[in-house]
């Protein structure tokens, strides 16, 4: 007799993805944070929706209505900064997700990898728009900065920045909309994650050894539903440290005062997680040009499976692409350093060569030590051989 | 007769189904008869050394250009930002 998890139409889904998946036995804690991105979403989505019951949209009470849910509302205070770090906390987690992607060679299963470069770009507009919803200087000066990146879009630029407002500038109808969106899009992450599970569970999680698995499989449960659970014990222990310890460490002091259209900042920047795309952009001094180079930081990460040149999956016996892999590191670091500077020597010239050698690690340091790295294998592989040959 | 089919979700892949193996000979000890923390001086510390030193001469070398970057950029921008002292040398 089936068990009912096998035979019910709808368990099955359920079971053939966490429960009987075969997973190999040897991921490390680097595949914990697939699982801790699904946490993040649902801890935003739940947060938010609380949230959402007492924000309202327009310019007028949009600021005050969020110092209510933080003074007035029964954990208020706590709702609003879980939302806001566990933002952070959701960018560490893809950052981290995506680094393991691209030292294990998990892109190389290339729909699964496409998936997730759709998915951040939706967790980062997402981001994005709801930055914006409280309304405060940086919320402001941010939307209008970002926003007026599109009209460098020859011939209908302007017009679609217009479109985007709702008006000639980042007003009320700017905002409500932006709400809407940051509302909306979520349920997108959500049918984009089951895409993105959907291809992985075809051929499976890959492992940090690089090889085929599938001689050595042990079920998802219970050895990585409790794996996954001690991760979420790490992330809460971080992310509630932070909200009830340290709960502005990552914000911008200028959010704290209401928009004012009549007063620019003095130091215009995104959040922490956008800097090093910031950087990036301001690295160019043509506007569509720069326009151009954020995109592509970001769109780059589609052709990753077509640049692979070697016969190793992933980096664990490559030492150049190691240290290549530890320049993208730093590189990003300084970039996301550079992105929080303002424009002055000598910051653009260090951003200018570290957006340089961003694109040219992907485009050319990592295929050629791929290439190198071939060679290499193939040079020992034949003087053993011939070492054996002779003895 | 009414037919009956199975639909699979997601996977492709299903334990029975992975792979073919055949003469196979694992052993094990059981839990309850081996130590659970063994020979940490004599293996576990010189492993854990190898393994440091294996990855180590990869990415501190980057981790330490990146920091110099930051420290002669931060250092740059603040020289550039006091003013000269040679520009007040003959002032009263």
């Amino acid at each position: 007799m089936t068990s009912i998890r096998k035979s019910h139409l709808t368990l099955k889904a359920l079971n053939e993805s966490m429960i009987d998946l075969p997973a190999p036995k040897n991921i490390s804690a680097w595949w914990n944070f697939g699982s801790l991105l699904s946490l993040c979403l649902a801890l935003q989505i739940l947060t938010g929706l609380f949230l959402a019951m007492h924000y309202t949209s327009d310019i007028s009470t949009a600021f005050s209505s969020v110092v209510h849910i933080c003074r007035d509302v029964n954990y208020g205070w706590l709702i609003r900064s879980i939302h806001a770090n566990g933002a952070s906390f959701f960018f560490i987690c893809i950052y981290l997700h995506i680094g393991r992607g691209l030292y294990y060679g998990s892109y190389l299963n290339k729909e699964a990898w496409s998936a997730g470069v759709i998915l951040l770009l939706l967790v980062m507009m997402t981001a994005f728009v709801g930055y914006v919803l409280p309304w405060g200087q940086m919320s402001f000066w941010g939307a209008t900065v970002i926003t007026n990146l599109l009209s460098a879009i020859p011939y209908v630029g302007e017009n679609i920045v217009q479109w985007l407002w709702g008006g000639f500038s980042v007003d009320s109808a700017t905002l409500t909309r932006f709400f809407a969106f940051h509302f909306l899009f979520p349920f997108g992450i959500i049918a984009m994650t089951l895409v993105h599970l959907l291809f992985l569970h075809e051929k499976g999680s890959s492992n940090p050894v690089g090889i085929n698995s599938n001689a050595d499989k042990i079920y998802f449960h219970p050895y990585f539903i409790y794996k996954d659970l001690i991760g979420f014990a790490w992330f809460a222990l971080f992310l509630i440290t932070l909200v009830l310890f340290i709960p502005n460490l990552l914000g911008d002091p200028e959010n704290f005062t209401p928009a004012n259209p009549l007063v620019t900042p003095p130091h215009i920047k995104p959040e922490w997680y956008f800097l090093f795309a910031y950087a990036i952009l301001r690295s160019i001094p043509n506007k569509l040009g720069g326009v151009f180079a954020l995109l592509a930081s970001i769109l780059i990460l589609l052709i990753v499976p077509i640049l692979h040149t070697s016969k190793w999956q992933n980096f664990a016996f490559r030492p150049l692409a190691q240290i290549f892999m530890g320049l993208l590191v730093v590189d990003v670091a300084i970039l996301t350093w550079i992105g929080g500077m303002p424009v002055e020597p000598p910051f653009i010239i260090i951003g200018q060569i570290a957006s340089f050698l961003y694109f040219f690690l992907f485009l050319v340091f990592f295929p050629l030590s791929g290439w190198l790295e071939n060679k290499m294998l193939e040079s020992c592989t034949k003087s053993s051989a011939l070492r054996a040959l002779v003895l | 007769m009414p037919q009956r089919f199975e639909i699979d979700y997601f996977v492709k892949m299903k334990f029975g189904d992975l792979a073919r193996m055949r003469h196979i000979i694992t052993f094990s000890l059981s839990p309850f008869e081996q130590k659970i923390f063994p020979n940490f001086f004599s293996e576990i510390l010189p492993n854990t050394w190898r393994r440091f030193r294996g990855s180590f001469f990869r990415i501190a070398p980057p981790t330490a250009l990146g920091y110099m970057v930051y420290s002669w950029g931060t250092n740059n921008h603040k020289e550039s930002k006091r003013k000269k002292p040679e520009d007040y040398a003959n002032d009263e």
